[in-house]
């Protein structure tokens, strides 16, 4: 359920994005460290529904909340001529490894329970026979 | 199972706008990167300063355009009612097409001339494959000649001040810098413009020394408007 919903938000999301006219070079590096932010919370909030503790009101302040504080830090960067988005996007970066890492352990802990399950099956349909 | 519901669902929102965000990013960062993105952090830095500078630059001239537009739009207003004004608007129209501060269209000849294809270290004397600015200057001259009524190089119009200078491997038209390959409109009778073809005319010399330079006659030319300031300082008239 989970999943299928957000193939396809990817999928309207790519369709919207490519027919949408591009903003200028200026704002790219915003709109890059913005994108960042994003991507890590959706990591995070898929790791919570994985972990069953989301809240969408925690899930959703954090999307805007982070997006717009990494702006804000770049901004001030670039005013302060020091590249704080460089830490940014490494807390950034390193969160998203970490909730990779629960969303990968959770589905390799379910697939070798699945693979253990059928397995003891096929020894009882063997022993039967 | 309502509360899952409302979780996939902002969770497909926010992928779509992250999506939309990602798709926006590599389309506006593939625009602007027309040239490989160097290794060099610094070298990385100063194009994106110079990308920044010439978005400035065009925003700049984008906003002179809406401002002369206005301008016209308040002339043609003022005059409306007055006879009198009609026919100075009408001068300054005239006087402005004369002197190259307004776009011309009509029939005449466009000149492509391009750095030859031969290898330079090959050659007994590199210089004369390449377009010079005397070139330039020399067949610009040659329309004049023959009746062009205007002139523009690679979109830069020739007036009365314009100057084309050697500028290394560019030419300079107006403090513009332009490159091969120079492509010289001409608005004029095409007969006579295209007598610049003839045997052992200068287009003819040029292609002898393997420079490209091709001429093509057309009933549709758009010539642009002189884009700089023209100022005179020292010239008074008489009254």
């Amino acid at each position: 359920m989970v999943m299928i919903s957000i193939l396809i938000g990817c999928l309207l999301g790519a369709i919207i994005g490519i027919n949408v006219p591009t903003i200028s070079y200026t704002y790219s590096s915003y709109l890059a460290i913005a994108v960042i932010a994003a991507l890590d919370s959706v990591f995070g909030g898929i790791a919570s529904v994985i972990n069953k503790k989301f809240d969408i009101k925690i899930f959703i302040s954090g999307f805007f909340g982070n997006a717009i504080l990494a702006i804000l830090l770049t901004i001030l960067g670039q005013k302060l001529n020091v590249d704080i988005y460089l830490a940014a996007i490494v807390v950034f970066v390193w969160r998203m490894f970490t909730n990779l890492g629960i969303i990968r352990r959770y589905y390799v802990e379910k697939w070798t329970e699945n693979f253990k399950k059928s397995k003891q099956q096929e020894k009882i349909k063997e022993e039967k026979t | 199972m309502n509360n899952n519901k409302t979780t996939s669902i902002v969770l497909g929102i926010m992928c779509m706008a992250l999506t939309i965000g990602i798709c926006i990013q590599i389309r506006t960062v593939n625009s602007y990167s027309t040239i490989k993105t160097g290794q060099n952090y610094d070298q990385n830095n100063l194009r994106a300063e110079v990308l920044k500078y010439k978005e400035k630059y065009e925003n700049k001239i984008e906003q002179i355009e809406k401002i002369d537009k206005d301008l016209e739009k308040k002339i043609e207003q003022a005059t409306n009612d007055n006879e009198n004004l009609e026919d100075a608007q009408n001068q300054i129209k005239e006087g402005n097409k004369l002197i190259g501060l307004t776009e011309v269209t009509g029939e005449g000849v466009i000149i492509t001339l391009t750095d030859s294809k031969l290898d330079a270290t090959t050659a007994l004397d590199p210089s004369s494959l390449v377009v010079h600015d005397m070139d330039v200057y020399y067949i610009v001259n040659e329309l004049k000649n023959a009746g062009a009524e205007a002139i523009s190089v690679n979109g830069q119009r020739i007036i009365t001040t314009s100057a084309i200078e050697c500028g290394g491997n560019i030419i300079t038209i107006n403090g513009e810098k332009i490159g091969s390959p120079f492509e010289i409109k001409a608005i004029g009778l095409p007969e006579n413009l295209a007598n610049l073809n003839r045997t052992g005319g200068y287009l003819e010399a040029m292609r002898k020394s393997s420079v490209g330079a091709e001429l093509k006659k057309s009933n549709d030319i758009t010539i642009p408007k002189y884009t700089g300031i023209i100022n005179y300082k020292y010239a008074k008239s008489i009254e």
